[in-house]
């Protein structure tokens, strides 16, 4: 593999859709197992419409966050040890990989966020409030998530306990990207200026992703 | 070969006086006017506090250091100031359980320095735990280093939560722009040799853990040595027409 740095991450990327194409666990397991959870709550919690509109948008980022972390790190994790040796030996930078998994990941994130948000309006009747900042907050989660998830993923690696040790890791580096979009909201629903939750957001999006690309041959030659 | 470990007595020596001194200190200094002789807890929960983010500023620092030189050393305090740190934690948020029940009535309220607190007690948990996943001193220390790195993001968000938001807990009252908020010089005195016996503490604990980790990874190589003893190899072959 002898091309350009974006031309290796496209590649990534193409190669990473296409396996969500033929396997399709994002859209038929992820995406029905996240709604279901959102069909669960009022079980829960009692099915008082008031109550649940005042939660809705708070279970809604719980279930992306808890329900993307097997989104982001299912695609990342799924490399095995022989593709990865293969990918290296034909020149793919580590960097480039890094940024194509994260791309592919926050494409199905997205797709994740859109299906059930729809569901979750429908369900808790949920108003949806300036839709310029909701774009950008649902963007920025899902680049966060799948930067956190795509990281992690290739911090345990090959590990033995790799895949139960991944949730651990990556739910409680989330929470600053879960704080800031659903802080987002509430200052959008009580007219507050909301520009410090997405910068919030963004700052945690481009350390994370500077993390990522420096320790992405490290992590490799380990 | 393993080195034998160096049996050092100051650690215990200078963490046994500087707890007592700080002992003694936070029993003769005066209770607090509304909280009575619950203030005491704090002579413990606030160093317990302040050594917990240091412990995993130090893990950050010595993540970057090993991400940058590649040193085992590197490795091995940052791994040490982990789970030091992590034990730190642990007693900050007991103590202040213990103090909560009775002054707010509750053991666990949903405030956001204690919420986030846990939740950099998780970050740190995972981190240990990850640890644990191998073996090889190369590649635990390069998968643990990142993050290491990373976890760092969560001590200024817990640090400025009281700040950022309307919280329970209260505010610094100790590094503030406009001084201590604390007006019994004694409770100050008390609360600031608290910190810095549980700084010698936390010193003690490093330099024992750091060679602890030292002497294991050398057990380790000593183990995968091609020189090592194998299995059976006491066992000598009869030879044959030998006489009984």
């Amino acid at each position: 593999m002898t091309t350009g740095f974006w031309h290796q991450v496209r590649a990534v990327v193409d190669r990473d859709l296409l396996r969500e194409r033929r396997s399709g666990d994002v859209l038929w397991i992820t995406i029905p197992f996240g709604a279901l959870a959102l069909l669960l709550v009022p079980l829960a919690v009692g099915t008082d419409a008031e109550l649940l509109r005042e939660i809705g948008v708070g279970m809604y980022w719980v279930v992306v966050m808890l329900f993307g972390v097997l989104v982001a790190v299912g695609k990342a994790s799924r490399e095995t040890l022989p593709q990865q040796d293969a990918s290296s030996l034909l020149g793919l930078d580590p960097a480039a990989g890094f940024i194509g998994r994260t791309a592919s990941s926050t494409v199905l994130l997205l797709a994740f966020e859109v299906v059930v948000g729809i569901v979750a309006v429908g369900l808790y009747n949920i108003d949806v409030l300036g839709p310029g900042w909701l774009i950008l907050t649902l963007s920025i989660a899902a680049i966060g998530l799948a930067l956190l998830g795509t990281l992690t993923a290739a911090i345990v690696n090959s590990s033995s306990a790799g895949a139960a040790l991944v949730p651990l890791l990556v739910a409680p580096l989330s929470v600053p990207l879960l704080l800031g979009a659903t802080q987002a909201y509430d200052g959008l629903r009580y007219g507050h200026a909301i520009l410090s939750w997405v910068l919030l957001m963004v700052a945690v999006v481009v350390v994370v992703a500077m993390i990522g690309v420096l320790a992405a041959r490290p992590l490799q030659e380990s | 070969m393993v080195t034998k470990p160096r049996n050092r007595w100051w650690p215990w020596a200078a963490i046994g006086c500087s707890i007592a001194v700080a002992f003694t200190l936070s029993m003769i200094s005066p209770a607090d006017s509304v909280q009575g002789d619950l203030v005491r807890i704090m002579y413990v929960h606030v160093p317990a506090a302040w050594l917990a983010y240091t412990a995993f500023i130090v893990t950050f620092a010595g993540s970057l250091w090993y991400l940058l030189t590649r040193s085992l050393k590197a490795d091995r305090v940052a791994a040490a100031s982990a789970e030091i740190g992590v034990f730190f934690t642990g007693l900050a948020l007991a103590l202040g359980m213990i103090w909560a029940k009775p002054t707010w009535g509750v053991w666990w309220t949903w405030d956001a320095r204690l919420t986030l607190t846990a939740i950099m007690f998780f970050v740190y948990l995972g981190y240990l735990a990850l640890r644990r996943t191998t073996d090889d001193p190369v590649a635990r220390a390069s998968r643990a280093s990142v993050l290491g790195v990373l976890g760092a993001i969560q001590i200024p968000i817990v640090h400025f939560s009281v700040v950022w938001w309307r919280t329970l807990h209260q505010p610094p009252s100790i590094v503030r722009p406009d001084g201590p908020s604390i007006q019994d010089p004694m409770m100050l005195v008390a609360l600031i040799v608290g910190v810095l016996a549980f700084t010698v503490v936390y010193v003690s604990l490093m330099v024992k853990r750091i060679e602890l980790g030292h002497l294991d990874d050398q057990r380790r190589a000593a183990e995968q040595s091609p020189d090592r003893p194998v299995a059976g190899e006491a066992v000598t072959i009869p030879e044959l027409g030998a006489k009984r």
